[in-house]
C-alpha cells in the first residue's frame, strides 16, 4: 500500500472533471470494498482516489414506471431489502443478499459491485504485497508474464469462455441477475452521458485479460436501469458454494420465467462462478421456449447452458454442478408466484 | 477438599469481552511506538544474495531495515524454537520466510517501505507436497500392544482402507503480534502466546539475554488453538529490533504472513487395517500413519496416542513416519494428531459395523476397554460407554435404520445419522502458585496458565469461590505473565487440570493461614475480608506447589527453567484419557449435493466439570471445529511454486455460523480421582475428536458413499 492524493467532489460532473485533473492512476472509488482490498494486495497502485460517496442524489432507488432504476450509490443492502425488489423482482434481491455479508453490503454500492474484479487466487497473490508472501504469473496482473492457473490448482477457475491467457471467473452475483434481466446502466464521462446494456460492459479475457471492462478510464456509472419484466416474480439467483454463507459462487444461475400455465412462454438465464465474464446462456432459453417445465426440461437447460464448457484439471466437477444449479433454479423460480 | 458437582457460573470475562473491552497484547497502549512490517521470501529454497534498503529508507516514516546481519549467529541445537531459529537468515527454507524488518513511525511507512524491498535470491529445487519427487518416510518407533499380526490371522473379517486428512492453518481471529519494549536493560515483550515462558526462553537463547532481562506478557488471547503454543517466528526479530533503536516497536503479523511463518496441521495419511473375529468382536489392529514434516520440524506424528485407548484391541502394531519436504515447521493444532487418528480409526471402525451388518453403536458397545494395550495399565477413569449410551438416548438413536440410503424426504433429500468417538490424554503439569486474601475486599491468585477463550480463569475462580468466602468481585487471577509466577506451556487439555488443583491447595492453605491467626478463636462474622479486617490483619499470602501423579522436584525444577514439565497420559500406576461421543445428524441435496449438519448431540467425559458454562462452549467450539475441518479446510498448496495459495480468510473456507445447525451438549461429569483430587481431565481437544468421523459415517448413512478424505465437497458427491 502506497500513499495516494485523494478528492471528494460533491457533484457527478465534479468527479469527471477531477478525474481529469488527477491525471495518470486515478481510480473512482466509493464502498472501497474491493479497491481498498486490492491495494493492501499492491494489485491496485492509485495515485490518486477520487471518492464519489459525496455526490447527493446518486443513491436513489426508483421502483415507478416501467423500470427500475438504481442509483450507482445506493448501497447492496438497502436494494436487497427494498419492498418492491423483494416482491417482485427476487431474482435481484436474491443476488445481492447471498453476496459477500451484511457489513461489506452495508457499504458496497449496486454500481461499485459491478466492477469488482476476479477471486483467482493466482491473480490476488504475488503483485508484491506485505500480506501475501507469494508470487505467481499472471496475465491479468501483469500482462505477458503468463497464466498459473492454467496447469496449476484450477478447481475454482472458468470452464466458459477462458483463452490460453486466463481462466479467471468473472467473481461477480449481482451483474449475473441484471444480465438474466436485460439491465443497462447509465454512464458518465468527459464526453458526455451514454447508457449500456450489462452484458456488454465485460470483455472475454481472449489475449488482453489485463482489459476487464468496456468502460473508458474516466467514465463512471451513474445508474442501474432494469427494464420491468412479468418475469420478474418467477424469478431466482441459485449460488451454490464451499458453504453456506460469505463465499462466492462454484456456480450460480439466475433465471426468470415467463410462463403460461406450466409452459414456458420465454426463459432467461445466466451463469455466474463458471465463466470469464456473466455469461447468458442463450441457448437453453431457447431450448425451454415453448416447452412444458418439468424436472427432465429443466435438466436438459442446464445441459445446453454449459454448451461448450471445456474443464481444466480440477474444475470439471462445476460443469456438471452448473448443470444442475440451473435446473434447480428454473424449478424454484417456476414455483413462485406471480400473484 | 469436595468432589460435588460445581454449579453455572458466567464466564468471568464475558462482560468485557461483548462490550470490546478486553485487552489483548496489541492493544497495550506503549508512548513513542514504532510500527514494523516482514518482508517475505518470494522463494521457496536457497539463499538470500542481497536486500537493497535504499528504496524503503526513502519512504518517509521509515526508520530502519534489519536483515540477517543485525542479528546474533542463530543458537546451536533445535531445542525450543521452531526450525529454522526465529530470527532472519538468509538461508530460506520455505515461501514467505522473513527477510527483513521494516521499522517505521506509522504502520502505513512500514508497509510501504515493505513493499519497496525486491531482495535477489539464489534460488534452489524444492519439493513442496508430500507426493512430489524424492520424498523419503522417515519412521518413528512404533507403537505395538500384543501381536497383531497373528491376532490379525485369526480374524474371520477384516477391513483395511486408507484416509487421508489435509494441511490445515489455525486461523485464530486474533493475529500473531509482538510489542516490544527495551528499557533499563529490561526487555518487557507482549504478546499473545499460550507460552510466555516458551517465548521467554526462544529471547534469551537467540537474543543472549539472562533470565532477568526478559519478561513476557500474554494478558489474553483471541483464540490459540495450538498455533501460539511455541516460540512464534517474529518474537526475537521485533524484539532485537527494539533494542537496536531504543524504542518500542509492534509488529501485528498480516494473515497471509501467519500462513506462511506460523505453525499448521500437517498433511497426514492413515492405513488402518481392522480383523475381527467370529463373534463380530475387534481383535487385531494394523495401522501406518504419516505425515507432512519441514526438514528440520520436530511436531511428532503421535497418531496412536488415542486410538489404541478407545475400544480394548490388546493386539495393536502402529508406525508412524514424517515425510520431510521445503514447508515451514508444522506444529500443534486442535486435538493435533487424534483429530485425524479419529477421523481414520473411527471411520474404519464404522466400515466394520457395516461389513458385519451390526448397528455402529452396539457395535462400539461391544468393545468396553479397560487397559491401555501399548503401556500395559490400567485406567484411572474411561466412560466411553457413559458417553455413548447417554448420547444415544439424547440423539433417539434408537429409530435409526440400519441400512444406508434408507431415509429420504419427499424432496429427495438423504437423510443420514451417524456416531463417531475420540480420546485425548490427560496430562499435567506442576504450578506454582501465590494467593492473597486482603482485608480491603482483594483477592489475588498467581499461577501458571494462559487465559485464550477456553476460560481457565473462569474455572480458577469457580474453584475459589467455592472453597473460600471471598468476594469474586476483587479477585485478580494472574497469569500468562513471566513476572508473576513460573510459567508453563498451556496446550494439550493440561491447563484447567493444573491450575485448578493449584487453587484448591492453595485455599485449603489459606483456610490453615486463618485458623492459625485465629487460633482457636470463633471466626468474626462476615466473609474472609471481613474478617481478617476485624482481626486487624491487611492480608494473609500463601504459596503453593502442586504436581501431579508421579512428579516431584524434578518436574516442579524444569517449571522453574521455563522447560516443559507435563506428564501423561501414561502415570506410575495408570493411564488417563478423556473420551467423547458424537452422534451426527446431515443432509444431503438430491441434485447439487450441499452436506448441511443440523443436529449434533456430544456427550464428554472430561472427568469432573469444574466450569459447566465455558465446559459446554469449549465442546460446541470443538463441534464446530470438527465440522469445519470435515466439510470445508484445506490449505493448498501448488507444488511448483510452494507457499500457501488460499492464504486469507475468504479462500481458506472455514465454518460460518449458517453451517452450523443445534448442538447438545453434555457431561458424564464424573471425577476421576486417581488423576487429581478434584477429579477434573481435560476437555478443549478431546471436544474435537471423533466428530469428523461421526459426519462421515452420518454421510455414508445417508448417501451409501464412504468418503475417506477431507473435506468432503461438493464434488465428492456428485
Amino acid at each position: 500500500m502506497r500513499s495516494f492524493g485523494y478528492t471528494r467532489p460533491d457533484s457527478a460532473q465534479a468527479a469527471v472533471a477531477a478525474f481529469a485533473a488527477a491525471g495518470e492512476g486515478a481510480r473512482y472509488i466509493a464502498g472501497g470494498t474491493t479497491l481498498y482490498d486490492l491495494m493492501k494486495l499492491d494489485i491496485e497502485r492509485p495515485a490518486h482516489l477520487i471518492d464519489v460517496t459525496a455526490i447527493r442524489g446518486l443513491d436513489a432507488i426508483e421502483t415507478g414506471g416501467d423500470r427500475l432504476r438504481f442509483g450507482a450509490l445506493a448501497p447492496m443492502s438497502e436494494v436487497a431489502t427494498n419492498r418492491t425488489v423483494l416482491r417482485d423482482y427476487p431474482v435481484l434481491a436474491e443476488s445481492l443478499a447471498k453476496a459477500a455479508s451484511q457489513q461489506l453490503r452495508n457499504m458496497a454500492t449496486v454500481g461499485g459491485n459491478l466492477f469488482q474484479r476476479t477471486r483467482c487466487l493466482y491473480f490476488r497473490n504475488g503483485a508484491g504485497g506485505t500480506s501475501a508472501g507469494t508470487t505467481y504469473p499472471c496475465n491479468k496482473r501483469e500482462p505477458g508474464s503468463g497464466c498459473a492457473a492454467i496447469g496449476g490448482l484450477d478447481r475454482g477457475q472458468a470452464v466458459l469462455g477462458q483463452s490460453a491467457s486466463c481462466t479467471a471467473v468473472s467473481p461477480g452475483d449481482w451483474p449475473i441477475a441484471l444480465v438474466a434481466l436485460d439491465a443497462y446502466v447509465e454512464i458518465l464521462g468527459a464526453a458526455g452521458t451514454r447508457s449500456l446494456p450489462v452484458a456488454e460492459l465485460y470483455r472475454l479475457p481472449g489475449n488482453t485479460p489485463h482489459l476487464e471492462f468496456t468502460l473508458a478510464p474516466d467514465e463512471i456509472v451513474t445508474a442501474i436501469v432494469v427494464p420491468k419484466t412479468r418475469a420478474g416474480r418467477r424469478s431466482a439467483y441459485h449460488k451454490i458454494r464451499d458453504r453456506e454463507s460469505y463465499a462466492f459462487a462454484l456456480a450460480s444461475a439466475a433465471v426468470a420465467l415467463d410462463m403460461d400455465n406450466d409452459t414456458v412462454r420465454q426463459a432467461r438465464i445466466a451463469l455466474g462462478g463458471v465463466a470469464t465474464r456473466p455469461w447468458r446462456a442463450t441457448a437453453a432459453e431457447a431450448a425451454l421456449a415453448g416447452q412444458r417445465l418439468t424436472p427432465d426440461t429443466a435438466a436438459a437447460a442446464g445441459r445446453a447452458a454449459l454448451t461448450g464448457a471445456v474443464p481444466g484439471r480440477h474444475n470439471g466437477f462445476k460443469i456438471d454442478l452448473a448443470q444442475r444449479t440451473v435446473a434447480d433454479a428454473l424449478l424454484i423460480a417456476a414455483k413462485r408466484t406471480t400473484a | 477438599m469436595t468432589s460435588a458437582p460445581f454449579p453455572d457460573r458466567p464466564r468471568v470475562d464475558a462482560r468485557e469481552k461483548v462490550l470490546g473491552q478486553a485487552q489483548y497484547a496489541a492493544d497495550v497502549a506503549v508512548p513513542g511506538l514504532l510500527y514494523a512490517m516482514l518482508v517475505p521470501a518470494t522463494i521457496a529454497k536457497g539463499s538470500v544474495r542481497s536486500v537493497p534498503v535504499d528504496a524503503a529508507m526513502r519512504v518517509a516514516g521509515v526508520v530502519r531495515v534489519l536483515t540477517a546481519s543485525d542479528f546474533p549467529p542463530p543458537p546451536a541445537g533445535g531445542a525450543g524454537g521452531p526450525p529454522p531459529p526465529p530470527t532472519i537468515t538468509d538461508q530460506i527454507a520455505y515461501r514467505g520466510q522473513p527477510v527483513a524488518l521494516v521499522v517505521a513511525e506509522t504502520l502505513e511507512a512500514a508497509i510501504e517501505g515493505a513493499e519497496a524491498i525486491r531482495p535477489t535470491y539464489a534460488a534452489m529445487a524444492f519439493v513442496a507436497t508430500i507426493e512430489g519427487d524424492g520424498v523419503e518416510p522417515q519412521p518413528v518407533e512404533p507403537s505395538t500392544g500384543g501381536d497383531a499380526d497373528a491376532a490379525m490371522a485369526r480374524a474371520v473379517t477384516r477391513h483395511e482402507a486408507e484416509y487421508v486428512s489435509p494441511a490445515q492453518h489455525h486461523n485464530p481471529i486474533e493475529m500473531l503480534s509482538t510489542t516490544a519494549v527495551w528499557e533499563g536493560g529490561v526487555l518487557t515483550v507482549y504478546e499473545g502466546t499460550q507460552g510466555s515462558n516458551m517465548a521467554k526462553g526462544a529471547l534469551m537463547r537467540t537474543l543472549r539475554l539472562s533470565a532477568d532481562q526478559v519478561v513476557v506478557k500474554s494478558p489474553q488471547i483471541g483464540g490459540g488453538f495450538g498455533q501460539k503454543g511455541g516460540a512464534q517466528r517474529q518474537t526475537a526479530i521485533v524484539a532485537r529490533a527494539a533494542m537496536l533503536l531504543g524504542r518500542p516497536v509492534k509488529l501485528v503479523v498480516p494473515r497471509g504472513q501467519i500462513f506462511h511463518n506460523a505453525t499448521f496441521r500437517p498433511k497426514n495419511r492413515h492405513r488402518i487395517e481392522i480383523g475381527a473375529d467370529a463373534e463380530g468382536r475387534m481383535i487385531a489392529v494394523r495401522y501406518d500413519a504419516d505425515q507432512q514434516q519441514s526438514r528440520q520440524g520436530q511436531f511428532p506424528p503421535a497418531y496412536h496416542e488415542s486410538p489404541p485407548m478407545m475400544y480394548g484391541i490388546a493386539d495393536y502394531h502402529g508406525t508412524a513416519a514424517n515425510l520431510r519436504i521445503d514447508t515451514q515447521a508444522p506444529g500443534y493444532m486442535r486435538a493435533p494428531t487424534p483429530h485425524p487418528s479419529s477421523f481414520a480409526f473411527d471411520s474404519a471402525v464404522d466400515e466394520m459395523a457395516v461389513k458385519l451388518g451390526i448397528d455402529p453403536l452396539a457395535f462400539r458397545l461391544k468393545h468396553r476397554a479397560t487397559r491401555d494395550p501399548i503401556d500395559d495399565k490400567p485406567f484411572s477413569t474411561h466412560f466411553l460407554h457413559e458417553c455413548l449410551t447417554e448420547g444415544a438416548r439424547r440423539f433417539g438413536w434408537d429409530k435409526r435404520p440400519l441400512a444406508a440410503g434408507a431415509t429420504v424426504r419427499p424432496d429427495g433429500t438423504q437423510v443420514g445419522w451417524g456416531v463417531g468417538c475420540g480420546a485425548y490424554p490427560a496430562n499435567v503439569h506442576p504450578t506454582i502458585a501465590t494467593l492473597r486474601i486482603g482485608a480491603d475486599g482483594t483477592t489475588r491468585f498467581a499461577a501458571a496458565g494462559h487465559e485464550m477463550g477456553q476460560g481457565i480463569r473462569s474455572t480458577i475462580e469457580q474453584v475459589l469461590v467455592r472453597e473460600l468466602a471471598i468476594d469474586p468481585a476483587g479477585l485478580e487471577i494472574a497469569i500468562g505473565d513471566t513476572s508473576v509466577a513460573p510459567q508453563h506451556v498451556t496446550a494439550g487439555s493440561w491447563g484447567t487440570a493444573s491450575a485448578v488443583i493449584a487453587a484448591e491447595r492453595a485455599a485449603a492453605s489459606a483456610k490453615a493461614a486463618m485458623a492459625d491467626l485465629l487460633a482457636g478463636r470463633t471466626p468474626p462474622a462476615g466473609n474472609l475480608h471481613r474478617q481478617l479486617a476485624t482481626v486487624r490483619r491487611p492480608s494473609i499470602q500463601v504459596e503453593v506447589t502442586t504436581t501431579g501423579p508421579g512428579q516431584g522436584a524434578k518436574e516442579v525444577e524444569r517449571l522453574r527453567q521455563g522447560g516443559m514439565a507435563v506428564s501423561g497420559p501414561v502415570y506410575p500406576q495408570f493411564t488417563s484419557f478423556s473420551y467423547i461421543a458424537h452422534f451426527v445428524e446431515v443432509h444431503v441435496e438430491p441434485r447439487t449435493r450441499r452436506i448441511r449438519v443440523p443436529r449434533v448431540v456430544s456427550v464428554a467425559d472430561c472427568g469432573r466439570v469444574i466450569s459447566p458454562r465455558t465446559a459446554a462452549s469449549q465442546v460446541r467450539g470443538g463441534v464446530v471445529w470438527a465440522i469445519s475441518a470435515c466439510l470445508r479446510e484445506a490449505t493448498e498448496v501448488d507444488p511448483r511454486y510452494g507457499g500457501w495459495l488460499n492464504n486469507d480468510l475468504a479462500d481458506y473456507v472455514v465454518a460460518v455460523n449458517a453451517d452450523i445447525g443445534e448442538i447438545d451438549v453434555a457431561f458424564v461429569d464424573q471425577p476421576d480421582n486417581m488423576f487429581n483430587a478434584l477429579g477434573a481431565k481435560g476437555l478443549g481437544e478431546v471436544a474435537m475428536t471423533g466428530c469428523a468421523a461421526a459426519v462421515a459415517n452420518a454421510v455414508y448413512h445417508a448417501t451409501g458413499k464412504r468418503l475417506r478424505e477431507m473435506p468432503f465437497r461438493i464434488e465428492n458427491l456428485l
